[in-house]
């Protein structure tokens, strides 16, 4: 059983009339990649900022590995590093400087930047001022400056903002290297679907301050699969899956989906080409996590 | 406490590493650089008056003959009243000494004070005197005075401490020879001349130096005595007065301190002011909100850093300003006196300029706070920043016109009225530029005002330490 490193409990947080943040309790295990999601606005940021304590909260708990993180701020900040809202440094000095600045305060050695200097890949440009940089540098320079101590929780706020395809890539393959290698607790903020799709285990759904729904996400390499079969035929092809492989499917706007096991979705195909069924296309779908959000922020609504 | 220590370093490589601190160094060493250029272009002008008037007057001899003539002309006149008449053959015959024995009429020295006393002695004393001025005998004039105070005493004209005094200054005079050349230096008879009053002054209970004749207080008494004690002092070790000698490396040495202070006291508080602002408006300060560090360690190695700046730049300033007036001028450099336990203290002239400097930088210290602590509350730096400079620059005319209309007791407590803490440090400093400074409101002790001041810095501390403790950082 992974240990809980980040717990939070039944917190509150009131702006003026405004409930923020309503009640929210929740943990993070050791090794997890925790995503959290919600529109712009839902509490997010308020979320993180009280968890670093720059927001006092009004009610409830906040333990990091263990650590009160009021009656033991420092101990407990000795095992977070994090990003908020933008990784802002000191931008007349250069990249290895800012560095240096945190080296100095968490006892860290001259190794140590350059391994992590390495691992965002900004060594050739460590010694330019950071004003020069990209978004994208900064944001690797953010994550370079919040890995530098080795923390137990990473907490990340929006991390692949002004990241490129490829930096995106970068930054989940870094993710998921330190958390499921090394066990670190990942907690990502974002309101990018897809992207938190592909990273993380496990997703909490905040709105307007509340916690809608905390939920496993399950990738595909795993056995069971959801469908979407385009066909004219729909009824013909309805009844050969009932028929043959007893398959229950769906009828939804002209489209047929299903949930099979992977090794039988050749099988199907092949059935359905034998029987003459004109296949347009045949398309696999996971259980998206834009279903679950506008599941639980109640179809979107505050896009509006 | 090491970590504070780690914040405060980590501070000071911040601020060195800003391109504003570099500027800001700059703006300081052009306020040196430029109140040197101003003594400079004040010295270049005075020479050349000089020569001007030397050469209007010319030489004493043509005037004494022309004077001469003029005045026998004069009393050739029958119809001048006996008065005027009197006293015209006194000045003719004062001119004829003086063309007699050589003595020029522009300048004095024992020579002058000697042909009034022949012309208002006996003749017996008289012939005395004239022998002696036809030696120039210095020494045997001084003795001739000595003679006739002790003979006043002995006939019961003066009373005791009246002839000692008068034999204290005869002595000084022997001893360093004053007067005695006729380009003897003026502040030196001036000197003297303040020796003798506050010798009246001391005997006599009553203050000359007082338009009002006031009666002396302890405190004036005892400054009185100190007087005496550092102007002999002054003599013995011929340190002219800036009251009676124009050294412009005194001027220099005032203007300096003043000038580069009141720079540094506005660059600390454009640092203070940005200080917490500028990392919140900029986000940086989330760096450190989010390190092992409680708050208060960041805004105390914030107020460390501030406070090492400062006394970085002010004692690079002091020794600058003191090896500028050692490239620039020839003339004494300044040295402060003071008595202790009745003996006269001199301080050199790089201490004393060190510890003017920093005596001078208190109140700065106290304003950059107030910087800090708008910075803190308001979290605008440009708000901080006008607002403290303003009333940096604005309170000393502010509170003068206060302090005229408000003749209450509290007034004294204002921090603004305990400013001047170097003008307490060092009372008898030479000021080349006077200002009616002194009034009810801002006479107060030194210790009161380090009092007031404290207080204050401390109110400002728990506020801004109480505020940046508890406010979000959003």
């Amino acid at each position: 059983m992974a240990k809980t490193v980040l717990e939070l409990k039944n917190v509150n947080k009131t702006f003026g009339k405004r409930k923020v943040i309503d009640n929210i309790s929740l943990d993070v295990k050791e090794g997890e990649i925790y995503g959290f999601l919600g529109p712009n606005g839902s509490g997010k940021t308020t979320t993180i900022k009280m968890i670093l304590r720059m927001i006092d909260l009004d009610s409830g708990e906040i333990r990091v590995n263990g650590y009160d993180t009021k009656k033991e701020f420092e101990k407990a900040m000795e095992c977070i590093g994090a990003i908020v809202e933008n990784p802002d440094m000191y931008k007349y000095m250069s990249g290895i400087d800012n560095l240096k600045l945190h080296a100095r305060i968490r006892n860290i050695d001259q190794k140590r930047i350059q391994e992590v200097l390495e691992l965002v890949e900004l060594k050739d440009r460590a010694k330019d001022k950071v004003g020069k940089y990209s978004l994208g540098m900064k944001q690797r320079l953010g994550l370079a400056l919040t890995l530098l101590h080795k923390p137990k929780v990473l907490i990340l706020d929006e991390p692949t903002n002004g990241l490129d395809p490829a930096g995106i890539k970068k930054l989940r393959d870094i993710l998921k290297e330190i958390s499921h290698k090394k066990g670190v607790a990942v907690f990502v903020s974002s309101h990018i679907l897809s992207e938190m799709q592909l990273m993380c285990d496990k997703v909490a759904v905040i709105d307007n301050g509340k916690l809608m729904k905390v939920e496993e996400i399950t990738h595909s390499q795993e056995k069971v699969e959801k469908l979407e079969i385009r066909v004219k035929e729909t009824e013909k092809t309805m009844n050969i899956l009932k028929e043959k492989f007893n398959i229950e499917s769906n009828l939804i706007e002209n489209n047929i989906e299903i949930t099979v096991q992977t090794e039988e979705v050749p099988k199907i195909i092949k059935e359905l080409a034998i029987a003459d069924v004109e296949i347009s296309a045949v398309i696999p779908k996971e259980h998206t996590l834009e279903e679950i959000f506008f599941d639980a922020t109640e179809g979107g609504k505050k896009d509006e | 406490m090491s970590k504070i220590w780690k914040l405060f370093v980590n501070e000071n490589i911040k601020t060195w590493k800003k391109l504003s601190t570099k500027i800001l160094i700059i703006v300081i060493l052009i306020a040196l650089i430029g109140s040197l250029a101003i003594v400079k272009i004040a010295e270049k002008a005075s020479e050349s008056n000089q020569s001007t008037i030397d050469s209007i007057v010319g030489d004493g001899k043509i005037f004494l003959e022309g004077a001469i003539k003029n005045l026998e002309e004069e009393l050739q006149n029958e119809q001048l009243d006996e008065q005027t008449r009197e006293s015209y053959e006194r000045q003719l015959q004062t001119y004829k000494l003086s063309l007699k024995y050589n003595v020029s009429p522009y300048k004095t020295s024992w020579k002058s004070e000697a042909i009034e006393k022949i012309i208002d002695s006996e003749t017996e004393m008289a012939t005395k005197i004239e022998k002696i001025l036809e030696e120039d005998n210095f020494t045997q004039y001084i003795e001739i005075q000595k003679q006739e105070a002790k003979e006043e005493f002995d006939n019961g004209i003066i009373r005791e401490q009246e002839y000692k005094d008068q034999i204290t200054i005869l002595e000084l005079k022997e001893k360093y020879e004053i007067g005695k050349n006729e380009d003897d230096a003026y502040w030196r008879t001036a000197l003297l001349t303040q020796i003798k009053n506050a010798q009246t002054s001391l005997r006599t209970g009553i203050d000359t130096n007082n338009y009002n004749k006031k009666v002396l207080t302890v405190e004036r008494k005892q400054e009185l005595e100190e007087s005496i004690l550092m102007n002999t002092y002054r003599l013995e070790h011929n340190i002219p007065s800036i009251e009676y000698t124009q050294n412009f490396r005194t001027i220099y040495e005032y203007l300096a301190p003043t000038f580069v202070v009141a720079v540094i006291a506005i660059t600390a508080m454009v640092m203070a002011g940005g200080a917490i602002s500028t990392e919140i408006s900029s986000g940086s300060i989330k760096f450190w909100a989010l390190t092992p560090n409680k708050r208060w360690k960041i805004l105390t190695a914030k107020i460390l850093s501030i406070l090492f700046y400062i006394i970085v730049i002010t004692l690079v300033m002091a020794i600058l300003t003191i090896i500028l007036g050692n490239i620039f001028f020839d003339t004494q450099a300044e040295t402060y006196l003071f008595v202790k336990d009745g003996n006269v203290v001199e301080l050199g002239n790089a201490v004393y300029l060190i510890s003017l400097y920093f005596a001078k930088l208190i109140p700065v210290i106290i304003f950059a706070l107030f910087a800090l602590m708008l910075s803190v509350l308001t979290r605008n730096t440009a708000v901080a920043v006008s607002f403290s400079v303003a009333i940096y620059i604005g309170n000393s005319i502010a509170m003068a016109i206060i302090n005229q209309f408000i003749k209450k007791d509290w007034i004294r407590f204002v921090p603004f009225n305990n400013l001047n803490i170097a003008d307490k440090i060092f009372p008898n400093a030479s000021n080349p530029i006077s200002f009616a400074t002194d009034s009810f409101a801002t006479s107060t002790s030194l210790w009161f005002s380090l009092g007031v001041l404290g207080v204050c810095a401390i109110l400002m501390l728990v506020t801004m330490y109480d505020s940046f403790n508890r406010r979000d950082i959003i």
